[in-house]
């Protein structure tokens, strides 16, 4: 493991890649800052650039850009109110009503102390969990590797929220729909091309990606007429007050921080979790370790209700990148992306990516830690300036987004059919997403769906057509009892939730007619 | 029946609430039309000789992915159904039920043009080349969404364009067609 972290550290300190820390801390910082576009969004604008690196600066750039935009996020939270991701959501619960009390400098300051601490947490974990769990997955087969992706696809469905397991489902079919068009690669048959040429090579992810984040999330903005409300709350985000913070309230935050990372980090190792939920668990988790008195400050500027959350969220990034670089799966929209990126570069994440790429492996997971340090020494002084990048109209910033987003599409199939594919897929996600689908689980199922495919036919084809292999391993038997668990879950949940209001229902009917009587 | 009803509020809003479809249901029945067009569409991939013996042929996911999307979107819609006819139930929750209403608000006519500007781009692209199509792209962009300084229509557009297509051309080696409008007349490519 030694070996591994020095190639790592090797690979990650050449002057190229931490060139690539910085433009990706920065880069995403400032994305991520403005409302709407998240880590994806951020990440999918970054890919066509990513085209022209070497594997492990394109990835250590992406990794750059996750952290950046999961910390600008939090920064327009805590500024603007304006949460730049879901995932920072929660940290706008405390963080704006410390900055309106004139705190946002500290607020500022904490929130990026609490990613610091969960990023190192976390990159600790995962420098340990990852060889590890990548070794034991060396045994795995295709079997295997088909139930551990019906497992990820399936998480994601569940953990997506009360009524949205359905929605998620159907999400995930529909991505893995989208990855049947094209040229069939095993038996060289054209699927749903319909004829069309462009179509044989099948929908390109960057394409899809593209238009289902980057695209629909600024379009989505300016049908919400997001683009003409945010330039007053903007003048005060240059003002922001001092950036100290005292030894009591370190104190006082401290064991919140460290709680909340391993809670993240073994959220984010969880396939379909991810940070919001990561955020959300570890705010909930802190509100009732407080005291009752310093309940009543969660949501009204509380340092510990603005640092779990923080924490957790930067912890849970690196916990998702462990299925990803070990078994190949992605939990995550953001690491389903990653995933994209690297088959791209002809890495094909999972446990043979330790041997085969180590220098990929070990400098992805260096140069996190080292986006971490990036992002504390560097981008928390400089958030006063981002922040003012955030003062271009939005009417130059949007058409701007567009055209990064539709080019970095073209330039990488100079193929103007493509952008029209762009728009077509844009105006379906802006209709489902108004329609409350969620759209993570399209670009997962879709990244999986080639792999899922070969896995499954590889296995039908050694099992002769029986799905006998679905149970005569002990591991695929054990994933696939897990995965039932996770869909039979949000069921039963569902029926004890009914039959709890049912009974409730009762109960008051009953009393009712007895103080009648 | 209408004779016993007085014309009160709760009335017509039920009335109403019963007419608009939720938004589950509107998805359910999407996703329902899309499994079983695409199920359909699976059947004219076409088979190789001896296919039929295989346990996996390239029409199998297809039809799995059919099936699937087919059962998860009707279990939507019956949900959907299910919840509506709770809330017709209780008129005084129906503002609880997703409706298609708030869309309304929405600014349909900015976003039709800019997804507009973005189709005339692309075929703009092929035709005038890269600096002139995405020089107007960026002017129409800038107008749609309201902005009517000069300044910035022309600032940020065109010497933007220019600087872009520089890095691409001359620093990065990137090979931009002219145009076929400019072939056709006898400049450039």
């Amino acid at each position: 493991m030694l070996d591994g972290i020095l190639t790592g550290l090797g690979t990650a300190v050449m002057p190229m890649n931490l060139l690539m820390v910085f433009v990706g801390c920065f880069v995403g910082t400032f994305i991520g800052m403005l409302p709407g576009l998240g880590p994806i969004s951020a990440i999918a604008l970054m890919i066509p650039i990513t085209y022209g690196l070497e594997p492990s600066s394109g990835i250590i750039l992406m990794a750059g850009v996750y952290y950046g935009a999961i910390f600008g996020g939090s920064t327009s939270s805590i500024l603007i109110n304006a949460p730049g991701c879901s995932s920072t959501v929660v940290t706008a619960f405390d963080g704006y009503p410390l900055a309106q009390k004139g705190q946002a400098g500290k607020a500022l300051a904490l929130a990026a102390y609490a990613s610091f601490t969960g990023g190192t947490i976390s990159a600790i974990f995962l420098l340990v969990a990852a060889p590890a769990l990548a070794s034991v997955s060396l045994s795995f087969q295709s079997a295997d590797y088909f139930a551990l992706m019906v497992l990820g696809l399936t998480a994601v469905a569940a953990f997506s929220g009360k009524g949205q397991v359905l929605k998620a489902l159907l999400m995930t079919v529909l991505g893995l729909m989208i990855s049947t068009v094209g040229t069939d690669r095993s038996t060289g048959v054209e699927r749903f091309t319909f004829g069309n040429i462009d179509l044989m090579d099948g929908i390109s992810f960057l394409l899809l990606a593209m238009a289902t984040f980057a695209l629909a999330e600024v379009v989505m903005a300016v049908l919400k007429r997001d683009h003409l409300k945010d330039e007053e709350n903007q003048t005060d985000s240059s003002q922001i007050g001092s950036m100290a913070v005292t030894k009591e309230e370190v104190k006082e935050v401290a064991p919140t921080a460290l709680r909340s990372s391993v809670l993240g980090f073994i959220v984010g190792v969880l396939p379909g979790a991810g940070a919001t939920i990561a955020a959300f668990l570890a705010y909930g988790m802190e509100r009732n370790l407080a005291k009752a008195k310093e309940k009543l400050k969660f949501g009204s500027g509380s340092l510990r209700g603005l640092v779990a959350p923080e924490a957790a969220n930067n912890a849970s990034s690196s916990g998702s990148f462990v299925p990803l670089l070990t078994l190949g799966i992605p939990g995550s929209g953001t690491t389903a992306i990653m995933l994209g990126a690297l088959i791209a570069y002809g890495i094909q994440p999972g446990p043979r990516m330790m041997i085969d790429n180590p220098d990929v492996f070990w400098s992805v997971i260096v140069s996190m830690y080292i986006g971490n340090i990036v992002l504390l020494i560097l981008n928390l002084p400089l958030i006063p300036y981002i922040s003012k990048l955030l003062m271009i109209p939005r009417t130059v910033l949007v058409p701007m987004i567009l055209f990064f987003a539709i080019t970095g599409v073209y330039l990488v199939s100079f193929n103007t059919f493509d952008i029209v594919m762009m728009v077509a897929f844009c105006m379906a996600a802006i209709g489902l997403r108004m329609l409350n689908f969620p759209m993570a689980p399209l670009l997962l199922g879709f990244v999986l769906g080639g792999l899922m495919e070969n896995n499954l036919r590889r296995a039908l084809m050694i099992s002769d057509g029986s799905l006998s292999f679905l149970w005569e391993r002990p591991i695929t038997l054990v994933i696939v009892c897990i995965t039932v668990l996770v869909l039979v879950a949000p069921v039963v949940q569902m029926l004890l939730q009914k039959k709890r209001d049912k009974a409730a229902l009762n109960a008051d009917t009953n009393s009712g007619t007895e103080k009648t009587a | 029946m209408s004779n016993h009803q007085t014309p009160s509020k709760p009335v017509t809003s039920v009335s109403t609430s019963s007419l608009s479809l939720n938004k589950d249901l509107i998805g359910g029945l999407i996703f329902l039309a899309l499994s079983i067009g695409y199920g359909l569409s699976a059947q004219l991939i076409p088979y190789f000789p001896g296919d039929e013996y295989e346990p996996f042929t390239a029409r199998t996911l297809p039809y799995v992915l059919s099936v699937l999307g087919t059962v998860l979107s009707f279990s939507l819609v019956i949900n959907a159904l299910r919840e509506q006819q709770k809330n017709k139930q209780q008129a005084s929750d129906e503002l609880a039920v997703p409706t298609l209403t708030p869309a309304l608000g929405y600014d349909w006519s900015t976003v039709i043009k800019l997804l507009a500007i973005m189709v005339v781009y692309a075929m703009g692209l092929k035709w005038m080349g890269f600096v002139i199509a995405t020089t107007f792209f960026l002017f129409a962009g800038f107008w749609v969404l309201g902005e009517r300084r000069k300044k910035i229509l022309f600032g940020a557009s065109l010497p933007f364009v220019l600087v872009f297509w520089f890095a691409l051309t001359q620093l990065l080696d990137i090979y931009l067609a002219p145009g076929q409008l400019f072939a056709l007349i006898g400049f450039g490519g």
